[in-house]
């Protein structure tokens, strides 16, 4: 496995007619939990595999010949480049059938598309990583980047929930970042069961009760738009300032490069000028409109 | 420059240009008027047409259209892109206001990664713009900036000088049509005088007017305002007419569909105003009809003057006329700025 700097990367602009996609090969299909999947995928053209560059926080579109697209954030970190991940619940038509999908099986991808984390303004400052269920996704593309790249920042806390202790994403990288001792890692659940010992309670309770300090300190924030709305007010409380949070939006995408309309907030959208935002960005439309 | 032609002459000018370009022109289907290739002889819209009900954009951007084929082979999956249809398009007749709305379509379309569909036909094709001569009372393009006379967005503006059309060579691509061209003559100061009185003369019948001063303002201020919303979308079907014939507007969805050879993945028109285009398998942020006709009136008129320093609306008037509940924008828009006064 090779770990590199991401910001020495350069970007990958497609070429061409960019509705084509690429054909990409599933590599490997990870159970997370009862509703989500992690696949491992790699380009089919060689060239590709060596050409293709992306930023933690970036998504791509995912087709299914037949079926159709979806989007989804690359969960996986560039800094770690034999393969690539995205993970999935199986809620619609498209996830549903990318979730019967096996290895060896070829699949749409056109991306990568939006801006990204912003490595330069996180650096050596004291990072706050807030997820919810799936939206552990883009942020642990970041986490990777930034536990790759140790040096570069200062502390790192994260604080993760979901609604039960099967509901819990990426227990492998939980267990990992919890061994970690430069890492304060924080995992929570609504309900717990016998078996559970961790904390009890929803994300933006339990941030508030961790209260990290503002003080040189960016929080990233992703999940349920539920999550993201209650816990903006709590980072407010500890003092973060607009500017100091950061988030990943999620919305219906159906072209990913700012044409076909669907997935703005305010004069923004998602997929053009986000997924990444500062809630100084949105905060003007964010309660109405997200 | 300007060139003139006399009526006589247009079907001469038409044919000349078909050899080189499919030539569109106004047309009555079954009393709708829209667009169609010209039939080589016809050209009494002239005298009939004020504006078509559906406006020139299907062809840049058509209601559905394949954008490649997949097959599965024993190698796995192949793309195949549509032949391209390279040949030039002559948009002859379009009102001043459709030539600004593809323009506006223009700033998105081509920014950043380029929409090569429109792109490539949008470069393939030539606007001969009409200037207006009987408006309807539901215009209203001057309180945008424009008028019956634009010349901005065409490539060649013809407009009525007595019996006459005055032909203004607007950008290059239009000099390219009348390069060559029989039966123009050249242009005099009456002329001139007279395209222009003309002009001035329909811009009078433009009467609706509305006050944009603070629109932009007043959206913001009551963005957030349920209440405010849910009275102006109260009587909304949300059938989507207004969006389907809005020359500005583009959103489009991306479907699959199979059929015996395989399959394509197909473009095709979408709307804000149906709940399904932002409908996600969890979560949705425009289930109300309010926070769809609020996105549709502040897409126009407040994050198109936020990205692109011009509205979205071109005052063409359509989706008052069409409206099956006489929804009214103007009247939308004059209350806005009376609330924030
Ligand atoms: S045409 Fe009228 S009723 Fe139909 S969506 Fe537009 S405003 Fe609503
Ligand atoms: S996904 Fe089409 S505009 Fe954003």
């Amino acid at each position: 496995m090779t770990i590199a700097d991401t910001s020495q990367r350069p970007r990958f602009f497609a070429r061409g007619n960019v509705y084509l996609p690429h054909i990409v090969v599933i590599e490997k299909v990870i159970e997370e939990t009862p509703g989500v999947r992690t696949f491992h995928f790699n380009f089919k053209d060689e060239r590709l595999r060596e050409e293709f560059a992306f930023q933690s926080g970036q998504f791509a579109e995912y087709s299914i010949f037949g079926v159709g697209e979806a989007p989804f954030c690359i969960s996986s970190s560039p800094t770690r480049r034999d393969h690539m991940e995205f993970a999935l619940q199986r809620v619609g038509k498209v996830t549903n059938a990318l979730h019967r999908l096996g290895v060896g099986a070829e699949i749409g991808f056109r991306g990568p598309y939006g801006n990204s984390f912003p490595l330069d303004f996180l650096a050596g400052k004291n990072l706050v990583f807030i997820g919810g269920g799936i939206g552990l996704a883009p942020l642990r593309s970041l986490i990777w980047n930034v536990i790759d790249n140790r040096e570069k920042y200062e502390r790192i806390d994260i604080i993760y929930g979901a609604r039960s202790p099967a509901d819990l994403c990426f227990k492998y990288d939980l267990e990992t970042w919890g061994k970690d001792s430069s890492v304060n890692m924080v995992t929570t659940v609504d309900r717990g069961d016998k078996d559970w010992t961790g904390k009890v309670g929803f994300v933006p309770a339990i941030t508030e009760q961790v209260a990290p300090s503002a003080k040189n300190a960016v929080a990233i924030v992703c999940g349920p738009p539920v999550m993201i709305r209650f816990t903006f007010p709590v980072l407010a409380k500890l003092g973060f300032t607009p500017e100091q949070m950061i988030t990943t939006l999620e919305k219906r995408m159906k072209c990913g490069i700012g044409k076909c309309g669907r997935c703005n907030i305010g004069n923004l959208y998602v997929c053009r000028d986000g997924p990444v935002f500062s809630y100084a960005q949105i905060k003007s439309f964010i309660s109405s409109e997200y | 420059m300007f060139k003139k032609i006399g009526h006589s002459e247009i079907a001469k000018l038409l044919s000349e240009w078909s050899k080189e370009s499919t030539v569109l022109v106004p047309t009555r289907a079954d009393g709708v008027t829209t667009w169609a290739k010209w039939d080589g002889r016809d050209v009494s819209f002239l005298d009939w047409y004020r504006n078509t009900v559906v406006p020139p954009k299907s062809f840049l951007l058509p209601m559905l259209e394949e954008m490649f084929r997949f097959q599965k082979g024993k190698d796995g999956y192949s793309l195949e892109l549509p032949p391209s249809d390279g040949r030039k398009q002559v948009i002859f007749g379009i009102r001043p206001c459709d030539a600004r709305a593809l323009a506006i379509i223009d700033l998105v379309f081509r920014e950043g990664y380029e929409d090569l569909y429109y792109v490539n036909r949008r470069n393939n094709t030539t606007l001969v713009g009409l200037a207006c001569t009987s408006p309807y009372d539901s215009c209203f393009c001057t309180s945008l900036g424009s008028g019956p006379g634009d010349a901005r967005g065409v490539d060649l503006m013809l407009t009525t000088a007595g019996d006459q059309l005055l032909i203004e060579e607007v950008t290059d691509k239009g000099k390219e049509l009348t390069a060559g061209a029989s039966g123009l003559g050249k242009a005099a100061e009456a002329d001139l005088i007279s395209a222009r009185e003309a002009v001035e003369l329909a811009s009078r019948k433009v009467t609706r007017q509305v006050d944009l001063k603070d629109t932009d303002k007043a959206l913001l201020a009551n963005f957030e305002k349920a209440e405010f919303w849910e009275d102006i979308a109260a009587k909304c079907v949300s059938c989507g007419i207004c969006t389907f014939l809005c020359p500005t507007c583009y959103c489009f969805d991306i479907n699959d569909e199979m059929d015996r050879q395989g399959g394509a993945r197909v473009k095709s028109w979408d709307s804000c105003q149906f709940a399904l285009y932002t409908r996600m398998p969890m979560e949705n942020p425009r289930v109300e009809k309010w926070r769809r006709v609020r996105q549709k009136v502040s897409h126009k008129f407040l994050f198109y003057p936020l990205s692109y320093e011009t509205t979205g609306c071109v005052g063409c008037g359509r989706c008052i006329r069409r409206c099956p509940v006489n929804w009214d924008i103007t009247q939308v828009l004059n209350s806005l700025t009376a609330k924030v006064a």
